[in-house]
């Protein structure tokens, strides 16, 4: 099973809790190399959770080296089981899109520099301090893990930039 | 052949003296109707609130129907009403070529800004997306904003048409930005 079709909300998968992963076996193996295989088919894709293909544990993939954004600060191929960031600083708006929910974006709120531990695949435990885009797109995908989509985060609608005036 | 009913779109634009329930009103005679809000934008324009909506509805149906139907909550709400028939291919979504910019305007209010700039904008091929403008500031020193979003042509950069309007910044002496919003697909 390589590459796996994107789930596009209203799927109620892509709003489950995740669960934490015991033990990296070889069902994880195989998830972690779908993901990677399905990342690697999106155009432009810099990331993908497993709930946006339909399995409810808490691994994420991302790689934003090939990205314009992204490739000039990166850690290359990351695969994030059980990821957690320990510490995040800095704010930074970005306009996000998502490949579950496609033809919409929004200003999105993110910390620009984070700390995240995970377990790599062979059961390594990794830790990475990201910043920059790549920092955006795990929060992205770890946001995935928590049933989170970036609509739960617009903070912002246009007309919103301004206090109301009294014309009065 | 297909047995799918065509799909009739209405540009339907109501406004006036803002109070509350207008959207429920609104929304309620559409939904009586069958009718589906495709797009829609409603804000506040200083007390008046402007609702502007690209409403559908699978044939049979007509544009008069749509209008007397809303034309007497309308007139209840004090509202004012438009409504156009759509053809098929201005419904189309559109894929925006090249970057995506917020271009920010602002500075002491004066005649023009609004024309000056979008006129240079039209003639560099930057195609506006969105625009509000808000005056602020006090009586005596009024200050002008003016927010945009526009797609910049292919070949042309943010900085490269910031340098553009640079003549415009100077002949008004307003503030001139261009930052870019393309959004990051995740």
């Amino acid at each position: 099973m390589p590459i796996q079709p994107i789930l596009r909300y209203p799927h109620p998968v892509l709003k489950k809790l995740c669960n934490r992963v015991d033990i990296c076996d070889a069902v994880i193996l195989n998830l972690v190399a779908d993901l990677l295989d399905t990342m690697h088919a999106g155009p432009g894709s810099v990331g993908v959770a497993a709930s946006q293909i339909g399995v409810t544990l808490r691994v994420c993939v991302v790689d934003v080296s090939a990205s314009r954004h992204g490739r000039d600060n990166n850690h290359g191929q990351l695969c994030m089981i059980n990821p957690e960031i320990i510490a995040r600083s800095g704010a930074a708006i970005m306009r996000e899109g998502c490949m579950s929910v496609p033809d919409y974006t929004g200003d999105v709120e993110r910390a620009t520099e984070i700390t995240v531990r995970f377990c790599e695949p062979d059961g390594t435990e990794r830790q990475v301090a990201a910043s920059g885009f790549e920092a955006v797109a795990i929060q992205h995908e770890m946001d995935h893990l928590d049933g989170i989509l970036f609509l739960d985060r617009i903070t912002s609608i246009k007309t919103g930039l301004f206090r109301r005036k009294n014309y009065a | 052949m297909t047995n799918q009913p065509e799909i009739l779109h209405y540009a339907v634009s109501v406004v006036g003296k803002d109070r509350t329930g207008i959207v429920a009103g609104i929304a309620e005679v559409l939904f009586r109707l069958g009718c589906n809000l495709a797009d829609s934008s409603c804000t506040m324009l200083a007390g008046e609130f402007a609702m502007i909506l690209i409403v559908s509805h699978p044939r049979p149906f007509s544009k008069t129907r749509l209008h007397d139907e809303l034309k007497p909550v309308c007139d209840s709400l004090g509202m004012s009403l438009a409504v156009r028939t759509l053809h098929a291919d201005e419904i189309t979504r559109l894929e925006t070529q090249g970057e995506i910019c917020v271009i920010s305007v602002y500075g002491a209010d004066q005649p023009g800004i609004v024309f000056r700039v979008t006129r240079e904008l039209a003639t560099q091929g930057v195609n506006i997306m969105d625009l509000n403008t808000r005056l602020i500031g006090s009586h005596d020193a009024p200050v002008y904003v003016m927010m945009l979003e526009a797609a910049i042509p292919d070949g042309q950069t943010p900085e490269g048409l910031e340098g553009l309007l640079g003549n415009l910044r100077q002949e008004l002496n307003v503030e001139i930005g261009v930052r870019v919003v393309t959004p990051v697909s995740l």
